[in-house]
Formats: structure tokens, C-alpha cells, sequence
């Protein structure tokens, strides 16, 4: 986009236009079209943010599994993990730990393909049921991002804000509201 | 009040500021005429400080600084000193003052996923700390409206909501602040050019140059706008010390500010506060003029909706469903 001058105020009908596949042209319509992007806006690097190392009980290898043998078998749980048993609320209530994690590296997690990944990609293993939400995700659409708008963004994974084991966002207390305003002030 | 030490060389018709200086200060009119002070006089002296305020000498009181479109650099250094000196006098925190410029292709806009947003405030309140708005007056730039789910009816929507858990089954919340438009009628009233629109469409306000009427609150179909009716009052602790010229430093009191897309942490990169802290990722700013920059991306693939689209305001602020 090489116009010579554009106008913001038609950006909107220059969004409708792309969004409709109309190149905007550089006649005398180009005050349709968008400030081409700085230099500094073109680079861009976009981090996931870890999680691993936020696990309290991470490795789940060295600290607790080496002890005990895995078993496949679904049981209610009574020592570990109890949480299971009555707050699990994730898709068929029939699932089961190792539907998401390797039961031969517990320090993995298992995606559909059978591949591992580590936590920190969980949202690989995320994306195989929700695919709509990986890829708004990827375009940054959902999710929250954090860094710099003009490069160097931080991208929240899925389990940043959603428990994997219930995943529906938690309600929240919200901060005090503001004050009225005295009788005759808008404000 | 105190003159900040203005040398004649940056006062170039020294006349002008002594004489606006003496009028604000009060003291006799009579040197002016040697008469009473009569209409005449007072009239002399105002039209000596509106020429004092044109000259843009910016010295002593702020109401002789220039419009800010007018500083050159040396007058943006020599009162952004004097607004430090005065924050450090009264509060005893040291600020610094900066005035960063819009970037070449950038023009800001915001994206908000309505179906994201669960009303707990924390917009508001990190909004208020960055801006340094009071909290006795406690007013926020940012409204979240509730409303009853499916209504989307503002005439009845509550922004004062209190409940112990957000979000309440059945109702929707919608976060209103400026919207940036592009066709802002805030600007078109105001009669003295004190809120313009920057190139990178940042609506920003003078807070030197306004003189309080209010009519761009009432000219704003957003309630974006709020005018600080008393002094404000930041506790010293609450203060925060990086502060634009144009956003959010310390405000006095008959003026109108607003939200300036945290016009001091955007124009060197970072995000808003409002979208830092909200912990539903709801809030999505950007480049619109970047084809790859989240806004635009949403833009073209999401149902997207702009509050009062028949107005014709063009605001920059676009609501979606995620």
C-alpha cells in the first residue's frame, strides 16, 4: 500500500472491503486503504508463556510416580489427586488421566496422534478437540497477550486462565463499582 | 502562581506575560492606567494574558503555557520541568513527564470479545492506578454496563452493579470507555481546540488549554468523557510516576479528561493497562494499519459491533463475538 495519503475515517469501509476481497486500490479511492505497517510492526515474535516450571508438583516423575506403578484401571481415587473424583468436570465424565497424559512419561502428555508433548504445549493437546478456539488462539483472537503490540508479544496458553480438569473460567469478585455521582454533576 | 524564573529571552514580548502575571496574581490594575480599575482596565489585562498565552512563552502559571500542537521542544522541556518540580513540591513523588510521538502507519484501535468479558472491573481499577485517577471523587474511565442477557438495552443497563460473584446467570456486561472515534463529536464542540484528534487517532485533551465548559461531555453519545468538579486527590503512594504529557498525569481541577489508550505506554509499544489486567483476554489492541495484527484479524473474520453505529461517529473501539 503505497497511496500517497490515507484518511482513518474510512478505515472501516476499507476493512469492509478487504473482508470482502476488493483489494483497495491507490486512485481515488485510496483513502480507503490502510497506513501501510512501520517497520518496526512487520518483525514480530510471539513467546508462549511456560508453564511447566509454575507446577508445584513438577516433575511428576521424580517426585511421586517413580514409586508406584501406573494403573490404567479407573477407581475412585483416595490418596492422590482426589480432586478427580468430584471436581473433574471436562468433556465425558468418563475420561480418565490418561486420556491427556502418557501414561508411559507422566511427565508428558499424550495428544491424539500419540505424540508427547510437554506442558508447556498443551495446547496442542487442547486444539484436538477444540480446533476453533487453537486457531483463533493462534491469530491471537483468543486468548490473552501480553508484551509489546509492536513485536515481542507473550501469548498465554489455554492452561493459564483455564484449569485443564475444569475448564470453565472461574467466577470472579468483582472490584468495588464507582461512586454515583452528587446530585446535578454528570461527571 | 510563581513565575518559574522566564528569561527575557524566552519571554520575547516581556511586556504581555508581566502584565497577564499581575492581573492573575490580583494585584493592582492600576499601573495599567492609573485609574480605578475599571472594565477597561480588566479588559486591558485580559487581552495583555491572551496575548501572553499566544506569544506560547510558557512561562510562569500553566494557563500561559501555548496549545501543545504549538510547544516546540524547547517549551515542552521547560514546562514538563516545571510540572515535575510542581508534583515533587506538592506530593513529594518524583514524576517524569514525556510527550511520545504518534508512530508513521500506526493507527490504534481496540477489540473486546463480548462473549469473554465477565465484569469484574479489573479494567477499571488498573486503568485508574495508570492514569492516576482519584479516588475521592472515585470516578473510572471505564464503565462496565450490566445488562439482561439478550437486551443489549443501555437505558436500562447498571453501571454501579455489586454482587459478591461475576458473572450473575442472565446477565451480559459490556465495558464502555472513550471510543477514539474517527468522526468524534467531543471535537468538533469544543470551542477552543483543547481535544483534537492525533494521527495515530488517539482523542487526547490539553488539559492546559481547556477551560471546562463541558461541552464535549455532552456532545459525547459514549459517556467517554468526566470533568473533575473537585480537586482530585491521588494518595502519594498511588502515584504513577510515569506520566504523559497528554494521558495521565496529574490533573487540576475544572478540567476534562478521558481515556487515552494509555497514549503513554502505547506509543513505545506496551499495551494498554485495562487489557494487562483483564483476566478473561477479552481485550485485544492493535495496529489497524498492520494486516496481521489482531485487530484487523478480527475484524475480518469475527461478527463484529460498534455501539451507535448510526451516528456516524466511526468509533475505534470494536465489540465482537468470539
Amino acid at each position: 500500500m503505497s497511496c500517497k495519503k490515507t484518511s482513518p475515517t474510512w478505515a472501516v469501509a476499507a476493512g469492509l472491503a478487504w473482508a470482502l476481497g476488493a483489494a483497495p486500490g491507490c486512485d481515488e479511492h485510496d483513502r480507503h486503504a490502510f497506513p501501510a505497517p512501520p517497520a518496526s510492526v512487520a518483525a514480530e515474535t510471539v513467546t508462549v508463556e511456560p508453564r511447566t516450571q509454575l507446577l508445584p508438583t513438577f516433575p511428576c516423575s521424580s517426585r511421586c510416580h517413580s514409586a508406584r506403578e501406573s494403573q490404567p484401571d479407573k477407581r475412585l481415587l483416595t490418596e492422590f489427586h482426589t480432586f478427580r473424583n468430584t471436581e473433574f468436570h471436562h468433556g465425558d465424565p468418563a475420561g480418565w488421566c490418561y486420556q491427556c497424559h502418557s501414561q508411559k512419561n507422566i511427565d508428558r502428555l499424550v495428544i491424539a496422534s500419540g505424540e508427547l508433548v510437554t506442558f508447556d504445549e498443551a495446547y496442542l493437546l487442547c486444539g484436538g478437540c477444540h480446533g476453533d478456539k487453537l486457531r483463533d488462539w493462534r491469530l491471537a483472537v483468543h486468548g490473552k497477550t501480553m508484551g509489546h503490540w509492536t513485536g515481542n508479544k507473550i501469548r498465554r496458553s489455554c492452561t493459564g486462565c483455564h484449569n485443564p480438569h475444569n475448564p470453565t473460567f472461574p467466577h470472579l469478585v468483582p472490584e468495588a463499582p464507582p461512586v454515583r455521582p452528587e446530585h446535578g454533576e454528570r461527571m | 502562581m510563581k513565575n518559574d524564573g522566564c528569561t527575557p529571552r524566552a519571554c520575547p514580548s516581556s511586556e504581555a506575560p508581566v502584565a497577564g502575571a499581575t492581573a492573575e496574581r490580583g494585584a493592582p490594575l492600576l499601573q495599567l492606567g492609573r485609574r480605578p480599575p475599571d472594565r477597561r482596565a480588566i479588559l486591558g489585562a485580559s487581552v495583555a494574558a491572551v496575548a501572553a498565552a499566544a506569544t506560547g512563552s510558557g512561562c510562569g502559571n500553566h494557563r500561559f503555557d501555548a496549545h501543545y500542537k504549538e510547544l516546540t521542544d524547547e517549551d515542552k522541556r521547560r514546562i514538563f520541568e516545571r510540572i515535575e518540580a510542581e508534583t515533587r513540591a506538592r506530593t513529594g513523588v518524583d514524576v517524569k513527564i514525556s510527550a511520545p510521538q504518534p508512530m508513521d502507519g500506526v493507527e490504534f484501535a481496540y477489540a473486546l470479545d463480548l462473549s469473554l468479558c465477565n465484569g469484574n472491573r479489573r479494567c477499571a481499577e488498573a486503568c485508574a492506578r495508570e492514569n492516576n485517577l482519584p479516588d475521592v471523587p472515585k470516578f473510572r474511565y471505564i464503565q462496565v454496563l450490566e445488562m439482561d442477557r439478550g437486551t443489549l438495552d443501555f437505558e436500562n443497563a447498571n453501571a454501579y452493579y455489586e454482587h459478591d460473584e461475576v458473572p450473575v446467570p442472565g446477565k451480559v456486561y459490556l465495558p464502555v470507555q472513550c471510543q477514539h472515534c474517527a468522526n468524534p463529536p467531543c471535537v468538533k464542540v469544543c470551542p477552543v481546540t483543547a481535544t483534537w484528534r492525533e494521527p495515530d487517532g488517539l482523542v487526547v485533551v490539553d488539559y492546559n488549554w481547556c477551560i471546562g465548559c463541558r461541552y464535549c461531555i455532552a456532545a459525547c453519545p459514549y459517556f467517554g468523557r468526566r470533568f473533575n468538579f473537585h480537586e482530585p486527590t491521588v494518595r502519594p503512594r498511588d502515584i504513577n510516576p510515569d506520566q504523559g504529557y497528554i494521558s495521565n498525569r496529574l490533573r487540576p481541577v475544572g478540567v476534562v479528561e478521558k481515556c487515552t489508550f494509555c497514549l503513554q505506554r502505547t506509543r513505545v509499544g506496551r499495551y494498554p493497562a485495562c487489557l494487562e489486567a483483564c483476566p478473561t483476554g477479552a481485550r485485544k489492541f492493535g495496529n489497524l494499519g498492520d494486516p496481521n495484527g489482531e485487530v484487523r484479524i478480527m475484524l475480518e473474520r469475527k461478527r463484529v459491533y460498534v455501539l451507535k453505529e448510526e451516528l456516524g461517529t466511526l468509533p475505534r473501539f470494536y465489540y465482537f463475538y468470539g
